[in-house]
């Protein structure tokens, strides 16, 4: 299904879309060193009001932030990279060639991958970096806080990509996908989480999960790490299903 | 399969059988069966809307039929689809690319879902088509004839055994649909089969060896160029420049095989029957007879007819039946 051919055909796509590699550069790397710039910049100024950049605390408040930036950025990549073929009109003769349209779509997967897990890398390294170098007086964080960080930033990375590619296969166009994941990110899950009669209900969004990896409480709502793993594996399979099927069934 | 029948499969690169598709109530292709021998050029004639598309679609794999079978280059489909269409090249419609890569990687992104020799028929695709220097500009910098030419390229990735070019021509200027005239050719004379789908029926007339007439879902006719421009319902006919055309026209109306004749812009129409006797012989007996009377004669010209012609009348019959 995971051809490596095609894995550097849909990679080689979207490598060469340098306004899309910019704004996600921009989105994640620039936000941060925005963010701890800033910081520096307030603690120098007044180190009894502010603290410094560094710090378990910091970081985690930084993981926080960058994970849903991670996923915005999953979701532009992962869209575009599920979206494409479709939109050109490439795809029917892809398709013509007698390939597997799975395979076709299974490589936009870690197509997406190529380009967003290691921005997400990246911005898992500059955060820890600052988080035990600008530590000053308080507490850096541990090998394990930054380690959660890491994966946290990870499979947000990850799941963006799936959901993304997923449900750009399934509709066919990017510009809603970005709007529909977006929406549920920023809106729809923070909303979800503050409801208290939902429950355990809860422990099915996205962000919930990638905060139990990160190991930081999220709005009160407790996930076991299994579950977080198990419901972040559950979203990536349902929206692989959904693009799989559309791209299978689908007369181009 | 008796062998006979199997070595008769082998020579079609495509046959299909009582081929039909239905969008909802609508019939787009309705019991089609075309044989498409292999190493001919073969045209797919049809106006706008006749089904052309939808037939090639179907041979893709793009779009499943409502009825019938398929059989491409001597494999079932959709059962061996994927083993037929590994040697099939195909422009659908118009070629479509990803405007912010260049020629050559949209070619090398193209190559990645082929078989893995497919990436090193690059160079000589590009080359053939005369695209080797313009290769790495982006492709939304191209004209429309050069991403016509850049599909052909992309075709010639499979080292096609057969290539199926829906309106291969559009966008082309003069200079550049003799050189796609050309390169047809060339690949027939390698070998390949070439199937042409095109509203412009001159371009099928000069590039291919055969073709089949498709209109409103149906094929009317199919066979080789020449069998298709003087077969059917079109009478034969010769002019004759000769002196007394009235009187003429009335010793040659009785001659066996003469259906009519008549004075037809300063030369003598003269219609066969069916019955008539070969072109050879017919023309004789007309000039002994008319030599016979004393009539002078200065040229007998034998009237053709043109693919579009002939097309024009089985349309023509087409709407006088519905």
């Amino acid at each position: 299904m995971f051809d490596l051919r095609l894995i550097r055909a849909d990679a080689l796509k979207l490598h060469r879309r340098y306004g899309m590699l910019a704004m996600s550069l921009l989105l994640t790397v620039g936000m941060a060193v925005l963010v701890f710039a800033v910081e520096i910049i307030q603690h120098a100024d007044n180190p009894l009001k502010h603290d410094p950049a560094g710090g378990l605390h910091s970081y985690q408040g930084a993981i926080s932030f960058l994970t849903v930036m991670v996923f915005i950025v999953a979701a532009i990549v992962g869209s575009t990279a599920g979206a494409q073929d479709i939109e050109t009109g490439v795809f029917r003769d892809l398709a013509a060639t007698g390939r597997s349209r799975i395979a076709l779509f299974g490589s936009r997967i870690p197509g997406a991958m190529a380009i967003v897990l290691p921005i997400a890398a990246l911005v898992a390294a500059l955060t820890g970096i600052v988080g035990v170098t600008l530590a000053g007086s308080l507490a850096a964080p541990s090998a394990g806080a930054i380690a959660g960080g890491t994966a946290a930033l990870l499979a947000s990375g990850a799941l963006g990509c799936f959901v993304a590619v997923g449900l750009a296969a399934l509709i066919g166009s990017r510009g809603p996908v970005i709007a529909i994941v977006l929406g549920f990110e920023l809106a729809i899950s923070p909303l979800l989480s503050s409801i208290g009669f939902l429950g355990d209900i809860r422990q099915a969004l996205p962000a919930n999960a990638l905060d139990r990896i990160a190991n930081q409480a999220h709005r009160g709502v407790a996930v076991a790490l299994g579950t977080a793993i198990v419901v972040l594996i559950a979203w990536a399979a349902a929206a692989f299903a959904a693009g799989a099927w559309r791209t299978r069934t689908h007369e181009i | 399969m008796t062998s006979t029948t199997q070595i008769r499969e082998d020579s079609l690169a495509i046959h299909t059988q009582d081929l039909g598709k239905r969008f909802g109530s609508r019939t787009a292709l309705d019991s089609i069966d075309l044989q498409v021998p292999r190493g001919t050029a073969f045209g797919f004639l049809g106006p706008n809307g006749a089904g052309k598309t939808t037939l090639i679609r179907m041979l893709l794999g793009l779009a499943e039929p409502t009825s019938g079978s398929m059989r491409l280059l001597g494999r079932d489909l959709p059962e061996h689809s994927a083993a037929a269409l590994a040697r099939v090249g195909a422009i659908i419609e118009e070629p479509r690319f990803h405007p912010h890569l260049t020629g050559r990687e949209n070619l090398a992104v193209h190559a990645a879902a082929r078989d893995r020799s497919a990436a090193g028929r690059i160079p000589a695709s590009l080359d053939r088509v005369g695209l080797a220097a313009r290769a790495d500009e982006k492709v939304r910098a191209y004209s429309l004839g050069m991403r016509q030419r850049l599909g052909i390229a992309r075709c010639l990735l499979a080292d096609p055994e057969l290539l199926i070019l829906d309106e291969p021509m559009n966008g082309l200027d003069p200079a550049g649909i003799l050189e796609l005239r050309g390169l047809i050719r060339d690949l027939v004379d390698e070998g390949r089969t070439v199937m042409l789908s095109s509203h412009l029926l001159d371009e099928v007339e000069k590039t291919c060896d055969a073709a089949a007439i498709v209109d409103d879902g149906r094929i009317v006719a199919q066979g080789s160029i020449t069998e298709l421009r003087n077969g059917g319902h079109v009478a034969r006919a010769i002019d004759i420049d000769c002196e007394h055309r009235s009187r003429a026209a009335a010793i040659l109306a009785a001659v066996h095989g003469v259906g009519s004749a008549t004075d037809n812009d300063d030369l003598l129409r003269v219609t066969l029957t069916p019955e008539a006797p070969v072109d050879r012989e017919i023309v004789t007996a007309l000039l002994t007879r008319l030599l016979g009377e004393g009539i002078a004669v200065g040229r007998v010209v034998p009237v053709t007819h043109s693919l579009e012609e002939r097309f024009l009348t089985m349309t023509t019959r087409l709407e006088d039946r519905s």
